[in-house]
């Protein structure tokens, strides 16, 4: 799947420990709504719904520890969190809480949890209209690694800045700016991991001024330093 | 030290939103032909001789872990260009506008003996039309 093509559909992942551990699941902007569940014990599965995350946070697992869940589009954030999405970034609601939010979830349990159930109960939330500016918006983020401004996208996708993140706001619940900051970061996080660039020149790539400005976007969004990066990332692993 | 790598320029190649598209508008302004496109729509080749001239998506672009300023036909151009040459510039020019191209400047004969003009095209990407120039002996 390319890049484009995985911002515009729903993703669904599972995942299930084969060991103890625990993991550094890194924000990129996106709501998941996530099953959590053990496949040795009765318990009824928990509903978990997140906002749009711009944290860092660490999950916990044992063995047999799975999950089953639906990572939104950026772009879908306000059909899950409705008038609430202004205040989602960072929102997690566990149980009844996720149940408030989505009734539609109560039907799923060990029995009838499965992708396609997911998908049914899910299917209202698909967002009918997008505004093909913010596609093009966020096509653009992606594609300048985070580095285009905020006057430069908006003429890019033929509006003000000031509507520009209005409807940003309004449809992924973040800033356009913070969610450009997460793509910087995480393609600087790419070039010193996977191109395994030195980090100055990371962060010369990246855009960031300097290793101080690079090191700050780590902390903030990484929870951890560029020349400390934890083996432990990103899991439960999504379709790349 | 000059070192001899053996490198010689082998490809240019535009990143655009829509491949197809634009090596559609390429065959009609400029007369090209295409000589090869990916089943994936992400990668084309024109027929230009020794040096390619190839059109690839964006989306490779951010594949390869690159990134770029997408091309914008409503803002200023990238700092960068392609030159056709030909005998008849103002025939080409004409025809290069007649057939979508945005006309920046039309043929102006320059000192040094070269009739040199501009257009952009349908991703905004400059564009110059010009006649060959005899280099000095």
């Amino acid at each position: 799947m390319t890049p484009k093509a995985s911002r515009s559909v729903e993703a669904y992942w599972s995942f299930t420990a084969s060991k103890t551990g625990n993991s550094l699941i890194l924000p990129d902007g996106r709501c998941d709504i996530i099953f959590r569940y053990n496949i040795q014990s009765t318990d009824a599965p928990i509903p978990v719904v997140t906002g749009p995350a711009t944290q860092p946070y660490t999950v916990e697992y044992d063995v047999g520890d799975s999950w089953l869940g639906m990572r939104l589009r950026p772009s879908s954030s306000a059909a899950l969190w409705q008038s609430n999405i202004v205040n989602a970034a960072n929102n997690v609601l566990r149980g009844p809480q996720a149940l408030t939010l989505l009734p539609e979830l109560a039907a799923l349990n060990h029995s009838s949890l499965t992708q396609t159930n997911l998908e049914q109960a899910l299917e209202m939330i698909r967002p009918r209209n997008v505004d093909p500016r913010l596609t093009r918006t966020l096509d653009a983020i992606h594609l300048s690694g985070g580095r285009m401004r905020i006057d430069k996208l908006a003429q890019f996708s033929g509006c003000s800045a000031r509507h520009l993140n209005r409807v940003f706001q309004c449809n992924v619940g973040l800033t356009t700016k913070t969610y450009a900051q997460l793509v910087q970061f995480h393609r600087a996080l790419k070039l010193i991991r996977h191109e395994h660039l030195p980090i100055t020149d990371a962060a010369f790539e990246g855009g960031y001024a300097d290793h101080a400005h690079l090191t700050r976007a780590f902390r903030r969004y990484g929870g951890f330093i560029p020349s400390e990066i934890p083996e432990n990332l990103s899991l439960p692993i999504l379709p790349s | 030290m000059r070192y001899c790598l053996g490198m010689k320029l082998g490809y240019t190649i535009i990143y655009v939103a829509d491949v197809p598209k634009t090596v559609a508008f390429y065959e009609t302004a400029f007369g090209l032909t295409q000589r090869f496109i990916h089943e994936s729509d992400l990668y084309a080749e024109m027929e230009t001789g020794g040096t390619v001239l190839s059109f690839a998506g964006n989306e490779a672009a951010e594949m390869s872990g690159l990134a770029i300023i997408p091309n914008d036909p409503t803002g200023p151009a990238a700092g960068w260009e392609i030159c056709f040459v030909t005998d008849d510039v103002s025939a080409a020019y004409e025809h290069a506008v007649a057939n979508g191209c945005s006309p920046v400047s039309g043929p102006s004969d320059k000192p040094w003996g070269q009739t040199v003009s501009f257009v952009r095209d349908l991703n905004g990407c400059i564009v110059e039309i010009a006649s060959p120039i005899a280099l000095a002996s």
